[in-house]
């Protein structure tokens, strides 16, 4: 008899993180309307069950419940904007998450004995299930899960969900939803591993993860919208953690380790940005100056994040890319360890330097607007655990992940 | 709208398709089936979408992408095409209805052939219905069960999928007058203020 439900070392972390980032977002967005509270709560629910969930199809039906309880709150500010993301997000990721089912059906149809879709089942018999259907099941898994995760060239709900949504729910999404649907396509790859599949899922997941930074590269140029920046820093770093699976070896390690800091880094970023719109009341880069000197706490939080996110040491981010380069190299991929490198680069300087201009120009206001400790409080204590996981893993989180590696 | 009584027609067929097919089910699954069939997809489902067809005063797809005719003529293609395929590579699906297997895959990719060349959004919303009766014909063509907890779970996200598509509808007609395709163009990279 198996449980729907499980605790194991990877979904533990996805937990942890998920239950740090919300009390992070629920202090910063303090009393709301009974209506948002409780699909808040919903929108939490079903990310929890997403993650522990033990049946492909059960965690199929989280991930879908998530689409469908987070709608309501990005479309909070009722703008014509607003409405237009909300419907890319729910119809987008709803053909997304139905393709992802045909994917289950496809595995159904290659595994005749096996008749489960509870994963150790699946796993115990990987190896009888017809690779064809298999190899089938699993690009339309990517697909329709990738879709939710944000990788390219299914991401396009992605920027316009995360910018238009109110700050604390666009760190959410950032942070945890994407995180609820990548747990799917990690245990998937292990399915894939013990059928003796890996290099297959690995040319998919390594098209999909270059994809997803080269967008970023190529689109972080041309974007005048802050919060539209940090959307398309998220689809980088999703495929930067793709990347990291694919890349196998110390990769697996670093993915993992990058997907807990950027989920901590970015839900600062995001709260931090929902600190700017309130002072500045525009999205618009070239509207934002002089933060520091406007308001030094959102100022400086703006410019450690900045830096945090793209890796600068002491940030966990810097490790982990140099982890998924070393891989690359020991693997003797050097062109795509170049590509790679080059990649992050370029987003690197396009980020950075929309962080330093609008920190660090004169100011272009002399308006004071006074906020709460709150919406200081969830960023700081985030950055500060980045800042203590950046100089010292404590050994039982070492383990942890060491153990979690175990179950991709 | 002749689209929406389209989808009561595939309901209907798939309703039938359950009491003939799956005669060895346990008879809690074929009730659940008969009810996801009947109420939601022939019943429940369309009569929401006339619903808000009718409130939001949409009418037929007058100025499709692609017309009419060469809708009905490519649809019909990707069905023979579906037919052909799976009824050549019938030895390959085994324990697998050759004729549902090619029936549904068909009916997915036409599909998203109707939600790309269509210009309304209420006919984005018809053509997730079909994708979705597809996707639900292709499950019975396995002929292995999910378990009733997953059923459920799947029927209520495709049923609340549907429904919030539908009021976001009306969301668009209450800003636009006209919900079209058109109106998802305002989000581009570029300057725009909260």
């Amino acid at each position: 008899m198996n449980n729907y439900f499980v605790f194991d070392s990877l979904n533990i972390i996805f937990l942890a993180v998920l239950i740090l980032v919300t009390t992070g977002v629920v202090i910063y967005q303090g009393k709301r309307n009974w209506k948002y509270n409780l699909m808040f709560f919903l929108f939490f629910i079903s990310m929890v069950g997403a993650i522990l969930s033990n049946h492909l199809g059960l965690t199929w039906v989280f991930v879908e419940a998530t689409t469908l309880t987070s709608a309501y709150l990005i479309y909070q500010n009722k703008t014509e904007y607003s409405l237009e993301a909300t419907w890319k997000y729910v119809f987008l990721c709803s053909i997304g998450i139905s393709l992802a089912f045909v994917g289950i059906i496809l595995l159904l149809i290659g595994s005749n004995v096996v008749n489960s879709l509870f994963y150790n089942n699946l796993y115990a018999n990987a190896t009888i299930i017809e690779p064809f259907w298999l190899k089938l099941s699993y690009a339309f898994i990517l697909v329709g899960f990738g879709t939710k995760v944000g990788l390219a060239p299914v991401h396009f709900w992605l920027p316009d969900a995360h910018a238009e949504a109110p700050s604390p729910i666009s760190a959410m999404l950032s942070a945890t939803l994407l995180n609820s649907a990548f747990i799917v396509i990690l245990r998937y790859t292990r399915l894939m591993d013990l059928a003796g599949l890996f290099n297959y899922a690995r040319i998919l997941l390594l098209t999909m993860g270059f994809l997803s930074v080269f967008i970023t590269a190529v689109y972080v140029f041309k974007i005048g919208n802050y919060k539209r920046m940090l959307a398309y820093s998220s689809i980088e770093n999703m495929g930067i953690i793709a990347i990291g699976i694919a890349s196998g070896g110390v990769g697996v390690f670093a993915a993992i380790f990058h997907l807990i800091a950027h989920s901590l880094i970015k839900s600062s970023f995001f709260l931090t940005a929902g600190n700017i719109l309130h002072i500045f009341k525009t999205k618009e880069v070239l509207k934002v100056q002089g933060l520091i000197e406007t308001d030094p706490k959102t100022g400086w939080l703006w410019a450690c994040c900045g830096l945090f996110i793209l890796g600068a040491p002491p940030s966990p981010i810097f490790f982990s890319k140099f982890l998924i380069i070393k891989q690359l190299f020991i693997d003797k991929h050097l062109v795509l360890a170049g590509l790679f490198l080059f990649l992050i680069t370029v987003v690197a300087y396009g980020i950075l330097r929309v962080v330093v201009k609008m920190s660090f120009s004169p100011k272009i206001t002399n308006k004071r607007i006074k906020m709460s400790i709150r919406n200081y409080l969830p960023q700081i204590s985030l950055l500060l655990l980045v800042l203590v996981l950046g100089f010292y893993i404590p050994n039982w989180l070492y383990h942890l992940i060491e153990e979690a590696i175990k179950c991709i | 709208m002749a689209q929406i009584n389209m989808l009561r027609v595939q309901g209907l067929l798939l309703c039938l398709i359950t009491l003939t097919y799956h005669q060895e089910q346990e008879l809690m699954m074929l009730l659940f089936l008969l009810l996801e069939t009947f109420m939601v997809k022939t019943l429940l489902v369309p009569a929401f979408l006339n619903k808000v067809a009718l409130k939001n005063n949409i009418k037929i797809d007058s100025d499709p992408r692609f017309p009419h005719f060469y809708t009905l003529a490519i649809s019909s293609f990707i069905l023979l095409g579906g037919l052909l395929v799976s009824n050549i590579h019938s030895e390959h699906l085994k324990n697998v209805s050759t004729l549902y297997f090619g029936i549904a895959i068909s009916t997915i990719i036409i599909s998203f052939f109707f939600i790309t060349t269509k210009k309304k959004l209420i006919t984005h919303v018809i053509g997730f219905a079909m994708l979705e009766n597809g996707i639900f014909l292709l499950s019975f063509s396995v002929a292995k069960e999910m378990p009733m907890i997953v059923s459920v779970g799947v029927l209520l996200d495709v049923f609340i999928a549907i429904f919030a598509l539908g009021l976001l509808i009306g969301q668009f007609e209450n800003h636009y007058h006209n919900p079209e395709v058109c109106h998802l163009c305002n989000l581009k990279d570029c300057d725009c203020d909260e």
